[in-house]
């Protein structure tokens, strides 16, 4: 489906830790002037990002349960190196799970602006698509993409587990095509 | 307890303040009164009557006038109460029952905050469910929710 | 002076939802409590005021999303009364037997989310695996896991599959079990004890003043639950004793919310082996046109909008897993309800905080919230 972007493999042939690191400098130098940055540094920075990412531990409505049913065992999150975090300066992913009203609008956006590059938003379920049944409601923000920008919609209502993991999944396949 | 057990205790207190006393399925009555009276009915049916829990304080705009209607709990009779009282559009408060059940407190703030109904002497009368500075009261009928325009969405399947 | 007002919440790993705990503190002490709601305002009841009386079931699922059937009970309850309509004997068993379940769950996700405030990490896979068996059922006759639109005006949607009793005997029979391991995890656990003793004490007459009703109540040692003092569905036919505990603080509020479990399995035992023996029909047969449509066996003609039917006031209290709530639907002849007003328990349990968090510490919040069992859903509709 999508173009794999290989990462690059490097035989490195050291016996004792000090002689490991120089010997590593060396093996990335000389890859980095034979294929170029982008196709060394790009891949490796995609593959760390893409399996190890940490959502903010946040839960806004409904959704939320289905959020914290997809961390118990049945559907563990965590195999996927999905580790939520509490405070937004150590997550990269915010997860917008539920109804987002215009009273936690300024909040949502200020957690987001407190997430440190790169990051990425996945909405999940109705509500944070689009509004979900609360659309017509006097309070409520159609959709959390009016707020930050959006990577991955979860539709359902609720999303099951799966469907949660799924969404995930299609992030990380996002982020492997990661260009810049 | 009975509609008429509610009218015999409660009609020397409140006179002709006490506008009557209809059966209501499921509880003691539905007690209807004026607004003049606000203290000493709830001072009566709290103490007279015991319903010493308040549970549900709620505002419903009939558009011409607006309701204000209470439902208490009495641990001794247990039974619910539904107490009622109309207040003109124009002018619409009411003597906050605070004082008497704290538990009157928050639900004021709500109504006070929907369907516009002013609570006298109202220790704390302001936004709860809504932000703070919000200009309208949404559940008044004069308050127009619409059906959303056709959107056009573009979805891309990875 | 070292006094400040800190933020708890709206993201917080303790809230359980969206809301603000704007405490003052000096150091560690806390010195007042000011709750900020309002987050997950999501106009429920202005948005009902636009809805079938059916299609506002959709929405009592996701006011409290964890207890969703006992919301779509009681909306259910208020609406039939004012619509005049009287349910049959068997969806009243089984609107009593969902609302069990749901009680079972919304306990199991509380204990889950409960233990994991105070550090236990790991009952909190056993709560979520066990009440992923009880969502497993609701799957089997609703269909989904949470938000499940089951219940009708007159009756419910549908009537319970072939295996249903079978396969709940089992998941009864597991949790009986499991609720012992429960257990030992917290009571046989010293830091339990240390980290909840003592913390968070409300005692009753400060409950009944606020208007706290619900496991929270009942832990102090006022004994009300209003399956008792005032039954609904078929409540004063089924066997149960209502779990009370002294002390008011957060370790009675977990040994009530135990025991309420274990009643409900008791409860539940019942309603299963008289549905087992009393086959019958699940919706109301003389249903008024225009509400059975797809539900009753009547034409789609009279499906009609704006007609003058007769009005109504219905009023209905159910003790739902936090409490008591309340719903108060008013007629006025048409298909859509001219008013629905919610009373949620939780909207009184923490308008309270004051009297239950001032003068213990900010450490001393994550367990003192979590036995309030906060579900924000509900709070804000």
């Amino acid at each position: 489906m999508a173009t794999q972007a290989a990462i690059p493999f490097v035989e490195i042939e050291a016996l004792r830790v000090k002689e490991f690191i120089p010997a590593a400098k060396e093996a990335l130098s000389s890859l980095i002037a034979e294929q170029g940055q982008a196709k060394v540094i790009r891949p490796m920075f995609n593959w760390a990002g893409r399996n190890s990412l940490f959502p903010l531990h946040w839960g806004l409505a409904c959704c939320a349960i289905e959020f914290a049913a997809g961390f118990g065992a049945r559907w563990d999150a965590e195999r996927f190196g999905v580790v939520a975090r509490s405070t937004p300066r150590q997550a990269d992913l915010m997860i917008v799970n539920g109804t987002v009203t215009w009273k936690v609008a300024h909040k949502l956006i200020t957690l987001y602006e407190q997430m440190a590059e790169p990051k990425w938003v996945i909405a999940m379920g109705n509500c944070a698509t689009g509004g979900g049944p609360f659309r017509t409601a006097y309070s409520v923000v159609p959709g959390v993409d009016k707020l930050v920008p959006v990577d991955v919609y979860i539709a359902g209502c609720p999303p099951r587990p799966e469907a949660m993991l799924d969404g995930i999944l299609k992030l990380e396949q996002l982020i492997r095509e990661r260009k810049e | 307890m009975q509609p008429d057990d509610l009218a015999r205790v409660l009609a020397p207190k409140l006179g002709e303040n006490l506008l009557g006393v209809e059966p209501f399925e499921g509880m003691a009555g539905r007690v209807r009164f004026r607004r003049e009276a606000a203290l000493d009915l709830f001072r009566a049916v709290r103490d007279d009557l015991s319903f010493a829990h308040l549970s549900m304080v709620g505002g419903i705009d009939w558009v011409d006038h607006r309701e204000v209607f209470y439902v208490a709990w009495s641990d001794a009779a247990r039974q619910y109460v539904l107490l009622s009282t109309d207040v003109p559009a124009t002018d619409a408060h009411v003597e906050t029952a605070s004082v008497i059940w704290p538990s009157a407190n928050w639900h004021e703030r709500e109504t006070w905050e929907l369907v516009d109904i002013t609570f006298d002497h109202h220790p704390d009368l302001r936004h709860l469910l809504t932000p703070e500075g919000y200009a309208f009261h949404p559940l008044l009928r004069s308050f127009k929710i619409h059906e959303p325009e056709e959107l056009e969405v573009k979805t891309r399947h990875v | 002076m070292s006094e400040m007002w800190i933020n708890m919440g709206p993201q917080h790993p303790m809230t359980h939802g969206l809301w603000n705990l704007r405490v003052r503190i000096d150091g560690e002490v806390v010195l007042d409590v000011d709750p900020e709601m309002g987050y997950l305002h999501r106009g429920i009841e202005k948005i009902s005021e636009d809805r079938h009386y059916n299609e506002v079931v959709t929405l009592m699922d996701r006011t409290c999303y964890v207890a969703g059937l006992a919301w779509e009970h009681l909306y259910i309850l208020a609406s039939e009364q004012a619509l005049h309509i009287t349910p049959p004997e068997r969806a009243e068993y089984i609107r009593m037997t969902c609302e069990e379940f749901q009680r079972l769950g919304s306990h199991i996700m509380w204990y889950a989310a409960f233990v994991n405030d105070i550090g236990l990490m790991s009952p909190f896979l056993y709560g979520m695996r066990d009440r992923d068996l009880v969502l497993d059922l609701f799957q089997s006759f609703t269909g989904a896991r949470m938000t499940y639109e089951f219940m009708r005006v007159g009756g419910v949607r549908n009537d319970l599959p072939p295996t249903f009793t079978y396969q709940s005997r089992k998941v009864l029979d597991w949790l009986t079990e499991r609720f012992r391991e429960y257990d030992q995890l917290c009571l046989g656990s010293s830091i339990f004890h240390k980290r909840c003793d003592g913390l968070g004490v409300l005692k009753a007459n400060d409950c009944i003043r606020h208007g706290v009703t619900g496991p929270m109540l009942r832990s102090a040692g006022v004994k009300r639950d209003l399956r008792k003092d005032r039954p609904y569905a078929r409540y004063a036919a089924v066997d149960f004793d209502v779990a009370v505990a002294d002390g008011a603080d957060v370790t009675a509020r977990y040994l009530v919310r135990m025991e309420e479990m274990r009643q409900s399995i008791r409860i539940l035992r019942q309603t299963i082996d008289w549905l087992d023996h009393h086959p019958g029909p699940v919706m109301a047969e003389q249903l008024p046109r225009w509400l059975g449509a797809p539900y009753a066996p009547v034409g789609r003609e009279g499906y009609l909008l704006k007609r003058n039917y007769a009005k109504g006031l219905g009023f209905s209290a159910v003790e739902e897993p936090h409490g008591e709530a309340q719903a108060y639907v008013v007629n006025e002849g048409s298909e859509h309800p001219y008013r629905v007003k919610f009373r949620s328990p939780i909207f009184a349990n923490l308008s309270a905080a004051r009297q239950y968090l001032v003068g213990y510490r900010v450490a001393d919040i994550p367990p003192i919230m979590g036995s309030v069992d906060p579900c924000i859903g509900e709070v804000d509709r």
